[in-house]
């Protein structure tokens, strides 16, 4: 008992020069394809096995990262094909009958724009309200019902996600059809957000998924259904499309997606800019498809997210169960037997039979 | 929403309440009584908040998985078995909090999601301590809450005032997420390690483990 205290303290103590050198970080890994070729930056080191979609939908995975270089390498998987939008032309009738319900909130609540705000980051409440309260307005003259969150999640850390979980899960109950975390990026240099859209000055908006849920497929599926609705109508605007290793609590519904509106050194005014063509890009690949083909050609696309993440789901139950069963009796027969006890139990219990 | 989309929803909430349920029922509960206990989470999960102040608890979320974990301790057969499952909760608050704090915030950075780190901690340290599931359970519980208490202390000491939120994702909370990863994580690595030391033992004396075979440990 007394090592395990000793080990204990010993462990927190470690962890002091840790806290303070994660909070002094603030490095910029560069990913890089096999000819050495920049693909893009990312503030802090990626993990391998990441995916990323470029802004024109190359479609790499991270193979290796060099913490000495500050680089990490990516195998090309070819273009990325998204969604057929080619129903965004056709003619759509206006919808009506039907409820329109997206949910915000932002859960890194100190990030700001240095050049507006003053600072990076702010402890009592971040610039990264302004923009999600201006893509909330943007979103309701859309005619779209917004359920915003202006909750405060400090400190920023990890466990910020745990508290933005309780916001999340909360707006999750309102019975809407998207739910988005909105951010902005910790890159230094400006200009990796900077563009023209429309012929206007603004900053890009990087979408980021998680691999790590049930509904990684669907989430992922949704995002590239906003860049294929947005390289239409706003060619541009999405700067392209990280797959993390994190859930970031987009296992609480299929379609959650995170959003980050350019980066701490970037102008907020160029950021609000961007707000107003990212409100149609969310309600025309919410919503857009009213007429013709298009329903029918968006809900397959979703469905084959949602499916492939319901087979993911009952093979991790299948496997975790089975491990289980295999390790508690040693042997394949017994784990049957166990298995189909467990089933038993379970199943006795929802229909009130008594265990024998 | 897609058909596709809602069946998966469903089914996400299907896989949590049995294995929930099937967590709950290895802790002095009868079948019938983890799945009361599972259905009061769920739905207590829903109801509004109690607001006390500036903390907000949730019934679902908070209050029915402490009232398990006082259950527990009631139920111990020990002082000592109490005594461990308290000092593990802790001791997983201080991991919680150090975790939270020292793993990468960003999401591009980040390698294994913190909200299930918690629960593995929860059940490392239940396991160390005491090698019991019910404790585990405690450690998970208590340890997450005691955690999200520490930084509101922390946060009110630095200026800043917002709301303590306590199990308000109601089912779906990290409190009852590490809870039950902290038990499964407990019972897996018993079951393994109570196997490696029968088959030690089997290797070492077969007469004797002949004797002993295919009973359970506790």
């Amino acid at each position: 008992m007394k090592k395990l205290i000793f080990l204990c303290v010993l462990f927190c103590l470690a962890l002091q020069p840790a806290l303070a050198e994660e909070a002094l970080e603030g490095k910029t890994y560069t990913i890089v394809d096999s000819q050495g070729k920049a693909i893009t930056h990312l503030c802090g080191a990626p993990d391998v096995g990441d995916e990323y979609i470029a802004g024109d939908n190359g479609h790499y995975r991270i193979t290796s990262v060099d913490h000495t270089t500050l680089q990490a390498r990516a195998e090309s998987l070819g273009a990325y094909v998204l969604p057929d939008v080619s129903w965004l032309n056709q003619n759509a009738q206006p919808v009506t009958a039907q409820r329109r319900a997206v949910a915000m909130y932002c859960t890194h609540s100190d990030e700001s724009y240095t050049p507006t705000d003053g600072k990076s980051s702010d402890e009592q409440r971040g610039g990264i309200y302004d923009v999600a309260e201006e893509f909330k307005a943007a979103l309701e003259e859309q005619g779209i019902t917004v359920y915003y969150s202006d909750e405060t999640h400090h400190p920023h850390d990890a466990g910020a996600y745990r508290r933005s979980r309780a916001t999340a899960a909360r707006l999750v109950e309102e019975g809407v059809d998207a739910v988005m975390d909105i951010h902005r990026d910790g890159i230094e240099d400006p200009a990796s957000y900077e563009g023209t859209v429309d012929g206007e000055e603004m900053t890009k908006v990087r979408l980021l998924v998680g691999r790590s849920n049930q509904n990684a497929e669907a989430n992922k599926a949704f995002a590239a259904q906003i860049k294929a609705v947005a390289d239409e109508m706003y060619p541009g605007l999405i700067k392209d499309i990280y797959i993390g290793k994190g859930t970031y609590n987009q296992d609480l519904l299929p379609q959650a997606v995170l959003l980050e509106f350019g980066t701490y050194t970037n102008d907020k005014e160029d950021v609000l800019s961007s707000t107003g063509h990212m409100a149609e890009v969310m309600n025309k690949t919410l919503y857009g498809g009213v007429s013709g083909a298009a329903p029918v050609q968006k809900e397959e696309k979703e469905n084959t997210g949602a499916w492939t993440g319901i087979i993911w789901l009952v093979v991790a139950v299948a496997a975790g169960v089975a491990i289980y069963a295999f390790v508690s009796t040693g042997s394949g027969k017994g784990a049957m037997q166990q298995m189909k006890n467990t089933f038993r139990e379970l199943g006795g219990s929802v229909t009130g039979k008594k265990k024998k | 929403m897609s058909v596709g989309m809602i069946v998966l929803a469903i089914a996400s909430v299907l896989v949590l309440f049995g294995v929930g349920q099937r967590v709950l029922d290895k802790m002095h509960l009868t079948d019938r009584a983890a799945l009361i206990l599972m259905g009061i989470i769920f739905f207590g999960g829903l109801l509004p908040d109690i607001v006390i102040g500036q903390v907000s608890i949730n019934i679902g979320g908070a209050l029915a998985p402490v009232a398990v974990c006082i259950y527990l301790l009631i139920r111990a057969d020990t002082k000592k078995e109490v005594l461990r499952a308290l000092l593990g909760s802790v001791m997983t608050a201080a991991a919680v909090f150090f975790l939270g704090r020292w793993m990468p915030e960003e999401p591009e950075k980040i390698v294994i999601d913190p909200n299930y780190v918690y629960g593995i901690a929860g059940g490392v340290i239940a396991y160390l301590l005491g090698r019991s599931r019910r404790g585990a359970f405690v450690c998970g519980v208590l340890g997450v809450l005691l955690a999200d208490i520490a930084v509101a202390v922390m946060n009110r000491m630095n200026g800043v005032h917002q709301m303590l939120y306590l199990g308000s994702a109601g089912a779906m909370d990290v409190v009852v997420l590490s809870g039950f990863l902290a038990v499964l994580l407990a019972e897996l690595v018993g079951e393994v390690t109570e196997r490696i030391s029968r088959h030690g033992s089997e290797e070492k004396a077969p007469a004797v483990y002949s004797s002993v075979k295919g009973e359970k440990q506790k």
